[in-house]
């Protein structure tokens, strides 16, 4: 009775009741947070773990990076040292930010270090515990075959798993490191009594994890590619990747200074400026052709499939996405104009995207078959040419437009397959409503004022589009082109669908790849690393859209 | 005069201006639409002129439709579809609603790390994802109560917790007035209550937008149905489509009528809520 109005009164003070809204809130995002960690955020760490194993179906031994080095060649190890590297350097603006703030604020949280160290201790324990108990747990599974199963066996399994002598050490370390960060950082922040202790607290726990990594990772760099060399030596051969090393990290150190010195550089006709400009060509053109001399070495010691679905994927970038925005600007701008009927036109220009992907696909496989009677190859023969085999067809259409006109087309010209042209065509007929109405959206918040003074200074219309809107409207081209490269690479529904065995792969994109990897090759583990080299892939564009396109874009 | 004889030539000037809008602009309605124009009309053709050079059937097959429903067991995909999309919808709606609701309008430790972490996974590419929670799914199947594979949790329950609809409701139910949950608090309403009362009435059209992208979402689903399921027993429309594409081969009108069977729903769904929807689309995916 007692306890309970003691309860009572905790929920009913001032305090009491923000701790209850506290608890309120963690149960409403409690099963959506659940949810999209198990499916989500788990699954990274997981396809991290399969990576990095021989699995097939079945969890086999531990490799290292040799999945990584199977698809991208030595490639893998200068991406491993470069990754420590940005390690380093995010510790570095760290840093700088940090000391930043205390000198604003005029603070001493010098500290607020040593939680910052326990704290980034503590968080590489639960890693190192999670990978301890991840086989263990999931060996479970196993554990129970052929047995009855029940709540009870399965909790005294996990317990057993829990328990087992790799996983219980990493445990009892991560409890012990908790609890003292605990302990230290309330210390600190009821004897320092600043508001910001936590802020200070987590940057320095950032800091030594940046630390961490980069020399974690620039370690195991090291300790692989000597491994490497170790095991070459045995068998009498020389696998050449300090050479490659040096050239790669050289090459792309040259492209960050030309970078660098180029946006330095003081603008204007300067000596000063002259020169580092010229510095800063000479620095790209030597980087590009250190790397560009690599080029053959890396693909020739890589996966063919992979590049293969590389350059399927910028085929299908390139022809998709400019001609993708470029109609749907154009159309946007026709409806903008206030015709009659326009929200008739948007309505009917939008159903290619709601349509469900594979039924399209489906009507544009039947639509561009190779029977001459089928509608393209009629409309082609209705203006005099031959009729195509279309998704049956692997050769390129440069290949393809030189046979007509009598040309040799060498290989490496052949541009993307007809087949993958089918794809494309359907992929921009997919998406052109919706750049359009999204277009109509950024036209819409374009205020009238602006275009009208102009076209009272007598600018023509061409003029209003192109020194006007078009700069206004660089917020929605930057996110709209953004949306669309990354689909490109993530698409996989419709390309499923066009896939023919006579088009002789020409079709596969990298998802594509990956998924026949894992599909119907069942390389698991093989495939998990091709899925963190897509994903790195699409990081890296993301960065340079953003730094090319991004510093452009006008937010009126 | 001479006023007149200039506002004359602006109008003839416009309407020339408009006689090429509309040419150009009903080119594009030709091109969008002549793909759906062509799928009916050979789904109703016999199978000689499907594979003729007719454009338009010489006397309606609607039998066909039958044909094809019967043949490709649209029954059972259909129904599968339908009960994988409603099992989906109402979990990720209601889980969707509670977590954005907390994340626009509670204040609790750690709010927007953990909402800023739950984003960042929007940017993963489903590649990664896929390998990883087939894993986890079949090992859920092997030490659980219920089976997974070939079953409806590994269809829904993965799809249930969405961080975009998450992120879309909470960038609406950011912007509901606080006075307004002042005035409910005087009511003695609780958030809960607030929720359901006040602010979902308030959220249709993303309520409805959210409905509609899951439905299209599930609809379309692809690889991850191919992987979770080997029998017909709880395979969608996409999978059964397929199928019956690679199976009825040459069999063309058959195979129209089949996509357009896939397509019917979701069309009819887009033009009941066309208005809500292309109108969301272009305010969310502006702020996306």
């Amino acid at each position: 009775m007692e306890k309970l109005s003691f309860l009572k009164r905790i929920f009913t003070g001032r305090s009491g009741r923000k701790i209850k809204e506290v608890i309120t809130a963690y149960a409403f995002i409690a099963p959506a947070t659940i949810l999209i960690f198990i499916f989500g955020i788990f699954p990274v760490g997981f396809a991290l773990y399969v990576s990095l194993h021989k699995w097939r179906i079945k969890k086999g031994d531990f490799i290292h990076l040799q999945n990584y080095v199977n698809a991208i060649g030595n490639l893998a190890y200068v991406v491993i040292f470069f990754l420590g590297i940005l390690s380093l350097v995010g510790m570095y603006l760290l840093i700088r930010k940090i000391i930043k703030m205390a000198r604003e604020n005029e603070e001493k949280p010098w500290i607020t270090i040593l939680p910052g160290v326990l704290f980034a201790g503590t968080a590489v324990a639960l890693l190192r515990w999670f990978y301890s108990a991840l086989p263990e747990v999931l060996a479970i599974a196993d554990k129970l075959r052929g047995l009855e199963r029940s709540q009870e066996l399965f909790m005294q399994l996990l317990g057993e798993a829990l328990r087992a002598e790799t996983v219980l050490p990493a445990w009892r370390t991560f409890i012990w490191l908790f609890l003292a960060s605990l302990v230290v950082g309330g210390l600190v922040y009821w004897f320092w009594r600043n508001r910001r202790t936590m802020e200070y607290q987590a940057y320095f726990a950032l800091i030594f994890l940046a630390l961490g990594a980069g020399i974690g990772l620039i370690y195991y760099t090291f300790e692989r590619v000597s491994a490497a060399y170790a095991a070459a030596f045995e068998s009498g051969t020389d696998p050449g990747i300090w050479p490659q090393f040096i050239s790669i990290s050289a090459g792309v150190i040259l492209l960050i200074l030309a970078w660098v010195l180029w946006q330095r550089a003081p603008k204007g006709e300067s000596k000063g400026g002259f020169f580092l400009h010229i510095l800063a060509a000479a620095a790209l053109l030597v980087g590009a052709w250190l790397l560009i001399g690599e080029i053959p070495t890396i693909v020739a010691s890589g996966d063919e499939d992979l590049w293969e679905g590389l350059k399927v994927t910028v085929f299908f970038s390139v022809g998709t996405v400019p001609f993708q925005l470029a109609i749907g600007l154009f159309l946007a701008v026709l409806l903008f104009q206030k015709v009659p009927g326009s929200n008739i036109f948007r309505i009917l220009y939008f159903i290619p995207y709601v349509t469900p992907g594979i039924a399209s696909a489906a009507v544009f496989q039947q639509m561009f078959s190779n029977r001459q009677s089928a509608p393209v190859n009629q409309f082609l023969s209705f203006l005099g040419m031959e009729p195509q085999q279309w998704l049956f067809e692997p050769r390129g259409i440069v290949t393809l437009l030189g046979e007509s006109l009598g040309v040799n087309v060498p290989a490496w010209a052949a541009g993307p397959s007809l087949a993958l042209m089918v794809i494309i065509i359907h992929n921009i007929w997919t998406y052109v409503g919706y750049d359009t109405v999204i277009y109509l959206a950024g036209l819409g918040n374009i205020s009238k004022e602006m275009t009208d003074s102009a076209e009272v200074d007598g600018a023509n219309r061409w003029q209003v589009f192109r020194y006007i809107i078009f700069p206004l409207l660089s917020p929605t081209t930057y996110f709209l082109s953004l949306i669309a490269i990354i689909g490109t690479f993530k698409a996989f529904n419709t390309i499923w669908i066009f896939r023919s065995n006579l088009a002789l792969g020409t079709t596969d994109t990298f998802s594509l790849t990956i998924f026949v990897e894992f599909f119907e090759k069942l390389r698991y583990g093989y495939a998990s690393a091709l899925a963190f080299i897509l994903f790195g892939i699409i990081i890296f564009l993301s960065y340079i859209n953003n730094k090319t396109q991004g510093s452009k874009v006008f937010y009126g | 005069m001479a006023e007149n004889e200039t506002r004359k030539n602006a109008l003839k000037f416009s309407t020339q201006r408009n006689i090429f809008t509309y040419t150009i602009l009903l080119i594009g309605v030709f091109i969008s639409l002549v793909p759906f124009v062509w799928m009916i009309s050979t789904s109703l053709m016999n199978l000689g002129e499907a594979l003729g050079t007719a454009f338009f059937p010489s006397e309606f097959h609607f039998e066909n439709y039958a044909e094809a429903w019967r043949r490709a067991d649209f029954t059972e995909y259909f129904v599968n579809s339908i009960l994988i999309t409603l099992i989906t919808l109402v979990g990720q709606l209601t889980f969707s609603i509670l977590a954005a609701y907390a994340f626009a309008r509670m204040e609790f430790p750690g709010r927007d790390l953990i909402f800023s972490i739950m984003l960042s996974t929007m940017f993963i590419p489903a590649m990664v994802f896929t390998i990883p929670n087939f894993l986890t799914v079949t090992w859920l199947g092997r030490i659980g109560p219920i089976r997974w594979i070939n079953n409806w949790p590994s269809l829904t329950i993965p799809f249930m917790g969405s961080i975009f609809s998450i992120f879309m409701l909470k960038q609406f139910f950011g912007q509901v007035p606080d006075e307004l949950y002042d005035a409910a608090q005087m009511d003695g309403a609780g958030h809960l209550r607030f929720l359901v009362q006040v602010v979902l009435p308030l959220s249709k059209a993303p309520l409805m937008v959210i409905l509609v992208l899951s439905f299209i979402g599930t609809w379309n689903a692809l690889a991850w149905p191919m992987l979770v399921t080997n029998t017909p027993d709880w395979r969608p429309i996409s999978v059964g489509l397929m199928s019956f594409v690679t199976e009825a081969g040459q069999e063309i009108n058959l195979t129209m009528a089949g996509a357009f069977i896939t397509i019917l729903p979701i069309l009819i769904i887009y033009f009941f809520t066309q208005k809500q929807f292309t109108e969301s689309i272009a305010r969310s995916g502006l702020k996306g």
